[in-house]
């Protein structure tokens, strides 16, 4: 009898004695602010499966869109701390927007930074058939018929907006902001003529070398289909801040859920199939562990704050 | 030619067959479940597309989505539930043939109408997609703006007795499309506070708790003894379970002009399928020569709905494959699958590499013809499926309403608010208020507010002046077009009211 109630005790306990240290032993849900197929849903499907697969269990990708991606972030932020709802964090939302607006959660605060795993580029483009050749044409136009060039990008006071923004305001020029959700719409708007100009993370390489071209460069990195375009800040413009994607959990993420998502990105983003996406999509690599995506972070949001208040965007 | 037939034989395989063949048919299945979307199982399996050439895993998507826009509206005829958003209008004839017993016959030309609507667009995608995607993009929020109030004024009235009441409805649905965030400042409006309310309220949650929950408590109403009987009777005589070639042939002229409607409104980025089957459905009524039917169980009611959603889905390819820009959700998964199977869309495509587009085409139309196949075998399982007592049915109805909402993104908000509108729907129903210009209001709002505060801002780069929307085309053919509409519309009156009245009318 004795030995039948160790059994069963036995029993009970196993399932506890294996959750401890053992993460992650059950589905675990990445949750992308961006709505099904821009650029960072790809992103976040392709590090589930990835990840999913190394780690052994399956990780469900949430799309929950709105407020320039604070909802989802926000719905990061407040879910609980064990590892099993993470998110897929960019640079508007965390180092940019959070200067402008009431976010539901501070970035310093109530999120920690898993890692990141890409450098996008942000390109600054024009129709093909666009009667301006260079940036400088068109910061001429702007400067002599204010407010009539119309512009968009997809992240409505994101970082792109707000150095395109420092670039009028630094040549006296002033140009009209026109919003749309998402990145297809901007290249729709672009293509229908409604807007004359557009800071594109669109990396598919036919679509814009066939219809579009490149004026300028919105990241610190030299774009990758036009090496020869200056990027903002080499054409002696305040910012082109850093556009990273990186995964984020709420405050308080465990040190051991911590350690095995470093290793796990830093296994994904040398795989074949993520390296054949980002040369697909045009993206530069760039894997930064929890503590140096912390950093980066922590840096650009101080940076930014000072440049948003110069430009006085609210 | 020798490229279309080599992009041809990579789809005309077995292997690409079978994977049609799972993908229809399990798209069907999962557009009957509410809740289950097609676009949710396809988000899951395309990472897994990887393992598979690209000629399999493709097609099965294609195949998926193409069935369950078939699949969602055999739930919508039979318990008044839509599966997916996209076939609520069906609702509006379907449900009242099946009460007549003739739920198979309404499957049946759901089934017909969606076929010919997949064919017809994508028959235009292989053809003139390049041409109408040069439309599509003419499109700008100008034209959303005219082409949506259009809408929402045509619609509105819909099959209301007095007018007012239709208006009232029409009015409570635009104030719940506008809770949630402020599309261009971000700002909370009618959230109360509630962080849930943020994201506004959930389409599929309110159409399943609108339409079928509220159906529910109508039916408690009606007296117990008859509580007994089956859920959905199919009536015993051949003729009410098929779709006879005259009928077919009477409908044939309302699916042309739905699919190319659908067509239309599929190639341009952003206004989807459940809009396009409003419209189509609002249009048939207009046209129809039998307009009182409507509502009633007209045939007419049940294919402009279906042929306009589905030739949305087979459109949303055209500015897909003509610019990369992907026109709605399953548009865009299937953007994705391809970048990750390194195939490129957009313009050069076509010079560059034009053998997979062909081999897309091929899989298009095999899939057609696999879901016209299959949805028969559907129509058989749902006859049998829904052939048990109505008391067991209305109450998993009720279970199936809550699971299904649960499961879009596992809110217990979304749940309660499943019953809200059930209680909203079943005390407009028993106050005499007509139900569809609130689902219209509520899904067109968001989409006329967006467009036209985007107008609003763009008048200010002209010079202040609103006038600028004249310089557009496509604005001055669309307002063209509607003048002559209200014409034609104020005309027939005049000319009813002069002749003496029917007396056989309603």
């Amino acid at each position: 009898m004795r030995i039948l109630k160790y059994m069963a005790l036995a029993l009970m306990l196993t399932p506890f004695a294996a959750t401890a240290g053992n993460y992650p032993d059950k589905p675990i849900t990445l949750i992308c602010p961006y709505s099904a197929g821009g650029g960072g849903d790809t992103a976040t499907r392709m590090i589930a499966k990835l990840a999913g697969d190394m780690m052994g269990v399956k990780i469900n990708v949430e799309n929950k869109t709105g407020g320039g991606a604070t909802i989802g972030i926000g719905a990061v932020s407040k879910s609980k701390a064990d590892g099993y709802t993470l998110g897929f964090v960019s640079t508007s939302p965390i180092t940019i927007r959070t200067h402008m607006m009431k976010a539901p959660y501070h970035p310093l605060k109530d999120l920690t930074y898993v890692g990141q795993f890409v450098a996008s580029s942000q390109p600054l483009v024009v129709l093909k058939d666009s009667p301006y050749k260079s940036l400088a044409d068109l910061i001429a136009y702007a400067k002599a018929n204010p407010g009539k060039l119309r512009w968009s990008t997809s992240v409505q006071r994101g970082g792109p907006h707000v150095a395109v923004e420092a670039m009028f305001k630094a040549e006296g020029a002033k140009a009209t902001f026109i919003p749309f959700k998402g990145g297809s719409k901007v290249l729709a708007a672009l293509l229908g003529k409604t807007i004359d100009a557009a800071m594109m993370s669109e990396g598919n390489k036919s679509t814009l070398d066939g219809q579009t071209r490149i004026l300028a460069e919105g990241t610190p990195n030299k774009n990758p289909v036009n090496r020869k375009v200056p990027t903002l800040t080499e054409a002696g413009y305040p910012i082109a801040p850093a556009i990273f994607f990186g995964l984020a959990g709420p405050a308080g993420l465990p040190a051991d859920v911590l350690a095995k998502w470093d290793d796990v990105l830093a296994k994904v983003v040398k795989t074949d199939e993520f390296k054949a996406l980002a040369n697909q999509r045009k993206w530069s690599l760039d894997f930064a562990g929890h503590k140096a995506f912390t950093k980066t972070v922590v840096s650009d949001y101080n940076a930014a704050k000072i440049a948003i208040a110069k430009i006085g965007m609210k | 030619m020798d490229l279309i037939l080599e992009g041809l034989s990579l789809t005309f395989t077995w292997e690409s067959l079978i994977a049609i063949i799972i993908g229809v048919a399990a798209g069907q299945i999962l557009g009957a479940i509410p809740g289950l979307t097609a676009s949710m199982a396809v988000a899951l399996l395309i990472p897994y597309s990887f393992y598979f050439s690209p000629w399999v895993g493709i097609p099965m998507l294609m195949g998926m989505f193409k069935g369950s826009l078939f699949g969602s509206s055999t739930t919508a005829i039979l318990i008044r539930t839509p599966g997916t958003p996209a076939a609520s209008a069906t609702v509006l004839d379907g449900y009242p043939l099946a009460k007549k017993g003739k739920g198979a016959k309404a499957i049946k030309m759901a089934l017909y109408a969606s076929v010919f609507g997949d064919t017809f667009s994508d028959i235009c995608l292989i053809f003139f997609a390049s041409l109408l995607a040069m439309v599509a993009l003419m499109f700008g929020p100008a034209e959303y703006t005219i082409l949506i109030a259009m809408a929402l004024a045509s619609l509105g009235m819909l099959s209301s007795k007095p007018p007012w009441k239709g208006l009232v409805a029409m009015l409570l649905g635009v104030i719940i499309g506008t809770i949630g965030l402020d599309p261009i400042t971000a700002s909370e409006r009618l959230t109360f506070g509630n962080p849930e309310l943020e994201e506004g309220i959930g389409l599929i949650p309110m159409l399943i708790g609108f339409l079928s929950v509220s159906e529910v408590f109508r039916q408690m109403e009606s007296s117990l003894s008859d509580l007994s009987g089956k859920a959905i009777q199919f009536s015993k005589k051949k003729i009410d379970n098929r779709v006879s070639w005259t009928e077919f042939k009477s409908c044939i002229p309302v699916m042309f002009r739905s699919s190319a409607l659908g067509t239309l409104i599929g190639a341009m980025p952003g206004l989807g399928s459940t809009v396009a089957a409003f419209l189509a459905y609002g249009e048939a009524r207009r046209t129809s020569k039998h307009p009182e039917e409507f509502g009633k169980g007209s045939l007419e009611g049940i294919a402009a709905p279906e042929a306009a959603n589905n030739a949305v889905s087979g459109a949303n390819l055209i500015p897909l494959l003509a610019f990369g820009i992907p026109g709605d959700i399953a548009a865009a998964l299937i953007l994705s699958a391809f970048m990750i199977q390194g195939i490129n869309v957009g313009p050069l495509a076509f010079s560059e590499n034009p053998v997979p587009l062909y081999a897309i085409y091929g899989a298009l139309i095999i899939a057609n013809a696999v879901n016209l196949v299959l949805g028969h075998g559907l129509v058989h399982v749902s006859r049998v499926a829904f052939a048990i007592p109505r008391r067991l049915l209305l109450s998993s109805v009720l279970v199936i309403a809550s699971a299904g909402s649960y499961a879009l993104r596992g809110s217990l908000f979304d749940v309660q608010m499943v019953f809200v509108f059930g209680i909203l729907g079943f005390a407009m129903i028993r106050y005499g208020f007509p139900t569809v210009p609130l689902l219209i209001g509520f899904i067109l709002t968001p989409l006329l507010e967006e467009n036209l505060r985007t107008v609003l801002l763009l008048a200010s780069t002209y010079d202040e002046s609103l006038l600028f929307v004249f310089t557009r085309p496509a604005f001055n053919v669309l307002a063209g077009l509607i003048v002559v509409i209200l014409v034609l519309v104020f005309w027939r009156k005049r000319r009813l009211r002069r002749l003496p009245s029917p007396p056989s009318d309603s």
